[in-house]
């Protein structure tokens, strides 16, 4: 018998709404458009998966055959994912998901709708479709990282367990605008904790943040590459206590605008959402407590060491000078459709990139003025 | 699906657009309310119904002329649901999502019902949306889930206790 619960339909009409007109015209263009082509992305990743599942059978009979004694081989290519023609697709409609890498004012990377992976050298003007690290990113999480146009470094988060006590993850290097992709045997990493953001700061340097319900968050920093990591932790900052049960602190991407890394981290207290930048000043060994967020819902877009930004809408965005000690107004003529934070970059102290549900925008004068540029893979709006 | 319904069915499977909306039009009321219940937020919930809409026509050759349209839309809702849940930036802007069932036991005497559904985990918000606030029979609901109607009353069971222990407590007395 299921019991009746008045008070429960209440606290969920509360929390419900009904379509707006306006979503519905815009459903009704977006249907107008015509039905969309079958997506065969899953079924290309089953056909990768048996073909490489093939290709190791026949390499461990042959290497068998052979009586080939390993020799230990190199750390990394564990697997490649090598390119592959793909079957024509449909674009993918607005608004999606899209999230940026920009590691100089020039390149940009743009992941879209989690499966289309694009780069620009240009600011965003042309783009280039690349591949991803297939086929087990049907399977995942995955996030990430460029430092130039042809280095990058692909994070895939796999079976997080309950409360993310534990998460698998695998870490794939491309070294040639990822054309292909190699799965680096890393050690170091913990099961514990479900890995959120992988971020490099050069070719060598990188940081991996891991989070979960019970404690604080841990960031893995790298100095080879991405094959072994070292665990650090974020200390409580002032005013915020972790506790079990969700009272804990999320790390962000690293960031190394200067010669300092920072990262935000942002948790919740039984007073509300707390948001604080860390600084290290040792490659990430240690982190200390910088400055407090004055909006804990929107994330801090680090334009160099001192100069932080939070853009939101006009009239709402704010700036520090001074690494965060005081924050003031900023005229900034950013302004987007939804009222969500934009995930922000900047390539350099001038050139930066924001993105709220698919559309992409771009800075050339440190956050003031902004202008849309065109998001690749997506339809163009009629 | 009503009597024009096949014909609605075979005109969308070979692209009319109207079609398809003839019969998403019946469910996409639902289907937002489901979205909304799950994300509590209106921007997020537009852009899963509209993805699950897509996602629905291209699949639309799976679809039985005889099956009903509603619990299968609605599982797509509640998958497209889930994949924004995972999306990168929920966590950091939804900070009661960072709150797991946990927190909510925790603070239960001091939270009000709404706070709670807010930190109640994905899976046992679906349920209850679709059996306490869609009003969906239970075999529907099972439809939904992907499982028998024993199963949906036993995860039902489960995301009451899970939103308020004190209340599965009483009824087992």
């Amino acid at each position: 018998m299921i019991p009746e619960d008045p008070d429960l339909r209440r606290a969920m009409d509360h929390r419900s709404g009904s379509p707006s007109p306006e979503f519905r015209v815009r459903l009704h263009r977006v249907l107008s458009d015509g039905r969309p082509a079958t997506n065969w992305l899953p079924a290309l990743a089953v056909a990768t998966v048996i073909a490489l599942s093939v290709a190791s059978v026949g390499v461990l009979l042959a290497a068998r055959n052979l009586a080939h004694p390993s020799h230990g081989g190199p750390v990394s290519a564990a697997r490649t994912a090598s390119p592959s023609p793909l079957p024509t697709e449909s674009p993918v409609a607005l608004p999606t998901q899209t999230f940026l890498s920009a590691p100089s004012r020039d390149i940009v990377w743009a992941f879209v709708d989690y499966r289309l992976l694009f780069r620009s050298r240009d600011r965003g003007q042309t783009w280039e479709r690349r591949q991803l690290p297939a086929p087990e990113s049907a399977a995942g999480r995955l996030v990430f990282t460029f430092t130039d146009s042809d280095n990058g470094w692909a994070l895939l988060a796999v079976n997080p367990a309950t409360q993310c006590q534990a998460e698998g993850e695998t870490i794939w290097h491309t070294s040639d605008g990822a054309v292909t992709w190699h799965q680096l045997q890393t050690s170091g990493i913990a099961e514990a904790q479900c890995k959120q953001f992988i971020a490099f700061v050069d070719p060598k340097d990188g940081f991996l943040t891991a989070w979960d319900d019970n404690s604080p968050p841990t960031i893995y920093r790298t100095s080879d590459g991405g094959v072994t990591w070292k665990p650090s932790r974020l200390p409580d900052p002032p005013g915020f206590k972790t506790e079990g049960g969700g009272f804990t602190l999320h790390a962000q991407e690293v960031v190394r605008p200067g010669n300092v890394l920072l990262v935000t981290a942002y948790g919740m207290q039984e007073s509300g959402g707390e948001g604080y930048v860390f600084r290290s000043i040792d490659g990430g060994a240690a982190w200390t407590y910088a400055a407090n967020i004055p909006n804990s819902a929107i994330a801090v877009a680090f334009v160099t060491e001192s100069r932080w930004l939070q853009v939101i809408i006009p009239g709402q965005s704010v700036e520090t000078t001074d690494a965060g000690k005081s924050w003031h107004s900023y005229a900034s003529d950013y302004g987007q459709a939804a009222p969500v934070s934009p995930q922000v970059v900047f390539g350099d102290a001038s050139v930066g990139y924001a993105t709220v549900r698919g559309s992409i925008q771009r800075t050339e004068d440190g956050g003031l003025h902004w202008t849309m540029i065109k998001t690749p893979g997506v339809a163009q709006p009629g | 699906m009503s009597d024009d319904g096949p014909r609605l069915l075979e005109r969308a499977k070979a692209g009319d657009g109207q079609a398809f909306e003839e019969l998403l039009t019946p469910v996409l009321e639902v289907a937002f309310r489901l979205a909304m219940t799950m994300l509590n937020d209106r921007g997020a919930a537009e852009d899963v119904v509209q993805d699950a809409a897509l996602k629905a026509w291209r699949k639309l050759d799976r679809v039985r002329p005889d099956a009903p349209l509603r619990p299968w839309f609605l599982a797509i809702v509640a998958n497209e649901c889930r994949s924004a849940r995972r999306g990168r930036w929920w966590r950091v802007l939804r900070f009661p999502d960072l709150r797991s069932t946990a927190a909510v036991v925790n603070m239960e005497e001091r939270m009000d019902l709404a706070t709670a559904l807010e930190g109640l985990e994905p899976a046992h918000l679906l349920v209850l949306s679709l059996y306490y606030h869609l009003d969906l029979p239970i075999g529907e609901v099972a439809r939904v889930l992907h499982c028998s109607e024993g199963a949906a009353r036993v995860r039902i069971h489960r995301a009451l206790a899970a939103l308020r222990p004190a209340m599965t407590a009483e009824l087992d007395a």
